[in-house]
């Protein structure tokens, strides 16, 4: 349904984010919903996600709460804001889900995006895709300094991962 | 090594295990968490407004 949303022209891009997305590297892990990180043609529109709205609900998809429930699962759309996210979502990889190309933002964007957010869920998402060597601390930190987030790092480091 | 040991040994094995499944196969387990933990909550939120209401007629 993303890739005709973006067919239509609804959405000018997308990639799946958080636990969802995650779940490419590590162990599958407790979520309620998923999170989808969209670029729409006018942002700064009151209603910037309508557009979505109206093509889910021509779908027979409706929304619960923030979310729209997609089949089995409610998706959250969330516009890109800010630029860690716009580039997350550009240079998400496309993965094979059943046959169906799907773009996926990367493990190091998912880390990063993560330590912005800096929730105790956040910090167990770092460490799970640390664990699973998908993504190494030195490709963290050089997103995070490029992203403004090196003191974040720097903590993150002293907290979880100082010997 | 303890048998405890061994035991926590084998669940972490297993554990890291699933980590090698696809990715759509762990989505799949992903949903069946979702809808064990959904069926928790409303068992949990039964539970608790049962209690409410005894509470409520002891009173």
């Amino acid at each position: 349904m993303l890739n005709e949303m973006q067919s239509a022209g609804v959405i000018q891009n997308y990639a799946l984010f958080g636990a969802t997305a995650q779940m490419r590297y590590t162990e599958p892990v407790a979520t309620l919903d998923a999170d989808v990180l969209v670029a729409v043609p006018s942002p700064d529109r009151l209603d910037a996600l309508g557009g979505i709205y109206g093509f889910c609900a021509a779908k027979g998809y409706h929304p619960e709460g923030e979310a729209i429930q997609v089949r089995a699962w409610p998706v959250q759309f969330v516009p890109v804001f800010s630029p860690l996210t716009r580039e997350a979502m550009e240079q998400a990889e496309t993965a094979d889900f059943e046959g169906v190309p799907f773009r996926v933002v990367r493990a190091d964007y998912l880390a990063v995006i993560a330590l912005s957010v800096g929730r105790s869920k956040d910090c167990a998402r770092i460490l799970a895709l640390l664990e699973s060597d998908s993504v190494s601390r030195e490709e963290i930190e050089r997103l995070a300094v490029r992203h403004g987030l090196a003191e974040a790092w720097r903590r993150f480091e002293r907290r979880f991962l100082n010997d | 090594m303890t048998e405890i040991e061994q035991l926590l040994a084998r669940q972490a094995r297993w554990q890291k295990s699933r980590k090698a499944l696809s990715w759509p196969e762990k989505i799949r387990m992903a949903e069946q968490i979702r809808a064990s933990v959904a069926q928790w909550r409303s068992l949990a939120g039964y539970n608790a407004a049962a209690a409410h209401k005894s509470k409520s007629v002891r009173a």
